[in-house]
């Protein structure tokens, strides 16, 4: 198998000292869906932008298709299809007008640009919506639009940056069955950059975690998966106060002990097995326990493990965050 | 190919100016308005001897004649001042990511915007000459009387001048569309720039009334230039002017050029991947 995207020690560094992507190096195979998982900001966008020739590296190199991006950016542009994170369709045009625009800036043949439009349309389940102007549309026929007009010229490889972003469940579902369904046809890979963990595991071939500009792991979900080391049972204590990993970190059949924001993360390879003996040493220990938890691995768990901190973390401020921000803001700042 | 994607982009365009009726009307609403009121209420002629009328307004007519062909140089002013905001709704919008993102010249995305600048001037300008001549139609009201006997090359002379103009100004504040991202910024330049370059012409005033300081700068301003040819061929005056129009034609022609181009590079720069 092929590669489609080769990218080798790229880095972004923005004026001085802000490095954004860290000589960060993957290879996408052809025909498959190749996912950026990570946090807001880790970097996922920017390498997109890197990819697509919006964006010149600091450092290091890429080929798309074959074609070096700093060497031939028109060349790259006209084998790829980009979905940008922002809506990009003209919302005083049609969807078919649209459609028609993005057929010229891409030189699909003036004589198949009617049936390649239709066809589009048509995949996209847009046909009824056709005629009427982008600025009625919901944002799931927003999303399906900006995919139709991205695909209008068949490019080897299909950019997806957070497409998913903003909308709501019923629309992520219908557009994540869009990308399954390009993918069974073939014919395309995808780059595709998400902070959903539940879009990266169903949707992507590979995943590479990203954070802070580096890519900490790349594997399929299940390798990865495989690499947390079976299940992890997490343990709350009622007080946190007192270090207690080396009171679970004697249990039978506990792997390993990570302590992370007053829980307790014990590896097991069978999760069930370890509760009573992990309960029966807390009490013996005098630690109250406010909850047991077993979880399979998922990817949460993954990136927790590759970069240590809970996926969660980077979502925004917590629910405690925002109440004391909006306690601060009605106590006039203080 | 490339001129596929430089009409589909005049295209696009157009169709968004054509769907915003409002604003069309309200851009024909301030020349409309000068027209009706300025131009019938600043009665100069009655100021001019009808003696040294012909030199002071360069064979015109009459004053409203003279002053409602610089309203047509003042409209392709405005149109020009005005190509450019778009470029920042199509950021902000994002639909100028679609274009940088297409295998396209850069040049084109620029010059695509200007061509329809220059249509929406031209034809702004054909209006505002209707408007005019419709003035004389009706009782009460001064109205433009056209005295030239140029025909269709005449014509032609003057719609290519309206074009320059238009041209002139959209390729400089297209391009500076895409230098700045605060429509702010954008509007207080505008707003800085149109009566410094209106008073600077003779759209609205004989030069032969201005000081001999702003008479130099008067004669080289673009506004003007295309007025010139305007005026020449709408009242058959070449006798009152130093140039014929087609030199005054090529010299806007030339200077016209020089812009779109250097603008063009200027644009080229701003879209460069960073």
């Amino acid at each position: 198998m092929t590669d489609t995207i080769e990218a080798g020690g790229l880095t972004k560094v923005f004026g001085e000292s802000v490095t954004a992507v860290d000589d960060v190096s993957f290879r996408v195979r052809e025909g498959e869906v190749f996912g950026f998982l990570g946090p807001n900001g880790a970097g996922k966008t920017t390498t997109v932008n890197m990819l697509t020739t919006g964006l010149r590296p600091t450092r290091g190199r890429a080929t798309v298709d074959g074609v070096d991006v700093l060497a031939r950016p028109a060349e790259v542009r006209r084998r790829i299809g980009v979905i940008f994170q922002e809506s990009t369709a003209d919302d005083d045009l049609t969807g078919r007008e649209n459609l028609k625009l993005a057929a010229a800036l891409y030189g699909v043949p003036v004589g198949e640009t009617a049936g390649r439009v239709q066809q589009l349309l048509d995949l996209l389940q847009l046909g009824d919506a056709a005629e009427r102007r982008v600025k009625t549309y919901s944002g799931g026929m927003r999303r399906r639009l900006e995919i139709a007009a991205s695909l209008v010229h068949t490019p080897a490889v299909l950019f997806l940056d957070e497409p998913t972003l903003g909308l709501d469940p019923q629309a992520r579902a219908g557009i994540a069955e869009v990308i399954r369904s390009l993918r069974k046809d073939g014919g395309h890979s995808f780059f595709l950059t998400t902070h959903y963990l539940d879009e990266a595991d169903s949707l992507c071939d590979r995943i590479a975690i990203i954070d802070h500009g580096k890519i900490r792991a790349i594997g399929t979900p299940s390798e990865l998966k495989e690499k947390v080391g079976g299940d992890v049972v997490t343990v709350v204590p009622t007080r946190d106060d007192v270090d207690s990993s080396a009171t679970f970190a004697a249990v039978p059949g506990v792997l390993g002990v990570a302590r992370t924001n007053g829980s307790y993360r014990l590896k097991a390879l069978r999760g069930e097995s370890i509760v009573p003996g992990a309960v029966q040493a807390a009490l013996a220990a005098g630690v109250g326990l406010a909850t047991v938890s077993v979880k399979r691995p998922s990817l949460d768990e993954v990136f927790l493990e590759f970069t240590g901190r809970a996926y969660r973390e980077e979502e925004g401020p917590s629910a405690t965050d925002w109440a004391v921000r909006v306690q601060r803001f009605r106590g006039g700042g203080r | 190919m490339t001129v596929r994607e430089f009409l589909a982009l005049t295209q696009r365009e157009l169709l968004k100016w054509i769907r915003a009726p409002i604003g069309i009307v309200s851009s024909l609403m301030l020349p409309f308005f000068y027209l009706l009121l300025f131009g019938q209420a600043l009665n100069l002629g009655k100021l001019v001897p009808a003696s040294e009328a012909g030199a002071v307004y360069l064979g015109a007519p009459d004053y409203f004649s003279y002053f409602s062909v610089g309203m047509v140089g003042f409209i392709m002013l405005f149109t020009g001042l005005f190509a450019g905001a778009n470029v920042i709704f199509a950021r902000r919008f994002g639909t100028l990511k679609k274009e940088t993102a297409a295998p396209i010249p850069r040049e084109i995305i620029f010059t695509s915007r200007v061509s329809a600048g220059v249509i929406r001037g031209v034809i702004f300008g054909t209006v505002v000459f209707a408007i005019a001549i419709a003035f004389a139609h009706v009782p009460g009201l001064n109205g433009l009387t056209l005295t030239g006997t140029s025909g269709v090359l005449g014509a032609a002379e003057i719609l290519v001048a309206m074009a320059c103009v238009t041209a002139l100004f959209s390729s400089i504040f297209i391009a500076l569309g895409f230098l700045t991202e605060q429509i702010e910024s954008y509007f207080a330049l505008v707003n800085l720039v149109n009566l410094p370059v209106l008073f600077s012409s003779n759209a609205l005033f004989p030069t032969s009334l201005f000081p001999a300081w702003l008479k130099g700068i008067a004669a080289w301003n673009p506004v003007s230039l295309g007025v010139d040819v305007m005026r020449e061929n709408a009242f058959g005056s070449q006798a009152y002017y130093p140039y014929s129009p087609a030199e005054y034609l090529g010299i806007l022609l030339a200077l016209t050029i020089v812009f779109v181009a250097g603008m063009a590079v200027v644009t080229r720069w701003s879209l460069r991947p960073r």
